[in-house]
């Protein structure tokens, strides 16, 4: 009977979430929520990305052409966020991985020992910039790029969402 | 001792069967029977396993209009099987005789889908079936009092035995079994499937409307294509993705803007499943194309370059400079016949999903 009312109570929120959303604004600030296997979760704004240590990564992009994005490392970003990274990055820890997602619901994902500047010297950042200027719209405002990786899938465009995971 | 109990047993749940139903109740777990390819990455919570007992009953249900305030509509009227479960209206008309905000969506293959309705604002099949039932302009009855309703019957309280282990009636157990049921529509025996099979061929048109499906357009290196693979490929016809497909300046639907409150998601909406397209017309989560050629039409002249739309439509022509594709008349005629190969008539055929009050009697 307990578990009946968890589940009725539950059942409540859900319903109560997105009948609330639905009247949100538009014009809120987009995020990028870090959250899973980490100290803390938190969502952070173009704001508190740019106050992080910027580096530049160039790589060609669909239309053929180089191109210069920065941003930051997200070993870096995932550091900050108690993420499992260099010293820690051994013992079951290899198992974690990050889940990517972005606004469209595209979905890719790193095993940690590719983001660990102690694995490897190829920099992913989460940039905000290319050539200098804010990404497109359609792009942006936050795209994982991943340095010399040959096909461009998992420079996954209009992030929101870093998911720390366990491999079960 | 024990072989008495189990006759006991028995006769008693035999008792049960002949009140219930005239056919039997299965009994066990489900396996859910789909190509390899098609992966397994499937959603079923740890709290509703699916079983033959469940199934059963989510199909009553998903055929039963006393689910609704006026007793007239069930699932089943907005979600009809030779329609591929979609009703063939612009918009859906609920007990309240008014139109539904939105499209009837189909239902098939949401064994694998995580984010449900055109916005995708409802996580499991268990939460997205409360919708329907509870909303005015769809069946528009409260839960207890759906609850309540079959409490009162008496053949309800027995399957709810069979499957909860309790004859009590509740909202969330109705959603349970309605989900259940929904879970086992797995459509994967169109042209299209038996072709990636190897057991079916396509027509010359066919193959070349497979090609422009999923071949991106590059006017530079002479490539023409139409790239509808990039959000509608895969072997299911279908992946779980959001976007604007250029359809209106500023969209009076908000779309997925209405969950995030984002300007970019603005007009944004789930890419539906093509499974069956050619069955589910009206097209668009507004019902605004009364066929493929005017979807096909669309993509090929009259995409909106509206802030939102999606990067993979923007400057996406088989014309240098051109905003939309700019397909050929052949090659129009081509990618509609691809689309038709999308068709399973088994799945529109199969008596498992069909209205089961047609054929046996109407519970009491
Ligand atoms: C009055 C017509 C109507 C009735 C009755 C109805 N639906 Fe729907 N259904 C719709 C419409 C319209 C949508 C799209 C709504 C939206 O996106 O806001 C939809 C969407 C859905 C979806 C989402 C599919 C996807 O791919 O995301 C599912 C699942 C569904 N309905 C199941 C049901 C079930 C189960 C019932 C019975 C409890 C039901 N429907 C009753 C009209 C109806
Ligand atoms: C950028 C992603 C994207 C691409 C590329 C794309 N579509 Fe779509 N498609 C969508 C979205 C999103 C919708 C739903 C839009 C809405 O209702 O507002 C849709 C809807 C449709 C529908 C209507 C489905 C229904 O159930 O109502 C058809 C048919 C369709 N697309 C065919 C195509 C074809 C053919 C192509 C290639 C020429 C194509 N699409 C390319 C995103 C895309």
């Amino acid at each position: 009977m307990k578990k009946l009312l968890l589940l009725a109570l539950i059942w409540c929120v859900q319903m109560g979430s997105p009948s609330a959303l639905l009247h949100a604004q538009t014009g809120n600030e987009p995020l990028v929520k870090i959250s899973g296997e980490v100290g803390a979760a938190l969502s952070l704004g173009i704001k508190d990305l740019k106050a992080f240590k910027q580096i530049e990564v160039r790589r060609k992009d669909r239309d053929g052409k180089d191109h210069l994005y920065s941003g930051v490392s997200l070993s870096l970003l995932l550091s900050n966020s108690g993420v499992t990274l260099g010293k820690d990055l051994r013992g079951e820890n290899l198992t974690k991985f990050m889940l990517a997602e972005a606004s469209d619901g595209y979905q890719v994902i790193f095993a940690l020992a590719e983001l660990d500047p102690e694995f490897t010297d190829r920099q992913v950042i989460l940039a905000h910039q290319v050539d200098g200027q804010p990404l497109p719209a359609a792009d942006g405002p936050f795209r994982i790029i991943v340095e010399g990786e040959k096909k461009p899938a998992r420079c996954i465009k209009q992030v929101t969402s870093l998911r720390i995971e366990f491999a079960k | 001792m024990a072989a008495a109990r189990n006759i006991i047993f028995l006769l008693f749940i035999g008792g049960l069967l002949s009140w219930v139903a005239c056919d039997e109740v299965p009994l066990g777990e489900y396996i859910f029977r789909y190509p390899a390819h098609f992966g397994n990455r499937i959603q079923v919570p740890a709290n509703n396993p699916t079983t033959k007992q469940g199934v059963y009953l989510g199909r009553r249900l998903f055929y039963e209009s006393r689910l609704s305030a006026n007793n007239t509509i069930s699932c089943g009227s907005c979600h009809m099987q030779e329609k591929a479960f979609t009703d063939g209206r612009k918009l859906s008309i609920g007990v309240d005789g008014l139109p539904t905000d939105r499209n009837a969506m189909s239902i098939a293959n949401l064994l694998w889908t995580r984010k449900f309705f055109w916005d995708g604002r409802s996580g499991s099949l268990e939460d997205q079936a409360v919708f329907p039932m509870t909303n005015p302009h769809e069946m528009g009855q409260s839960l207890v009092a759906s609850a309540a309703k079959l409490q009162a019957t008496e053949d309800y309280p027995p399957l709810f035995k069979i499957v909860f282990g309790e004859e009590k009636v509740t909202g969330p157990r109705i959603a349970m079994a309605l989900a259940q049921f929904e879970r086992s529509l797995i459509s994967s025996n169109s042209r299209y499937d038996n072709y990636l099979q190897h057991s079916d061929t396509l027509t010359t048109a066919e193959r070349n409307g497979m090609v422009l499906f999923n071949t991106a357009p590059d006017p530079g290196r002479g490539l023409r294509g139409a790239n509808c693979a990039h959000c509608h490929g895969g072997p299911k016809n279908y992946l779980e993705l959001f976007h604007n497909n250029g359809l209106d300046l500023v969209s009076k639907d908000p779309g997925r803007a209405s969950l995030t409150g984002l300007d970019t998601d603005r007009g944004r909406f789930k890419v539906p499943t093509l499974r069956n397209i050619a069955l589910t017309a009206p097209y668009m989560h507004d019902g605004r194309f009364d066929s493929l050629e005017e979807v096909v039409e669309h993509y090929s002249e009259h995409i909106e370059q509206s802030d939102a739309l999606s990067s993979f439509l923007q400057n996406e022509s088989n014309v240098k400079g051109a905003h939309s594709l700019r397909l050929s008349v052949q090659e129009k005629k081509e990618l509609i016949a691809f689309l038709h190969t999308f068709t399973d008539t088994s799945f529109i055929n199969n008596p498992e999903f069909s209205n089961p009050f047609l054929t046996t009697r109407k519970l009491k």
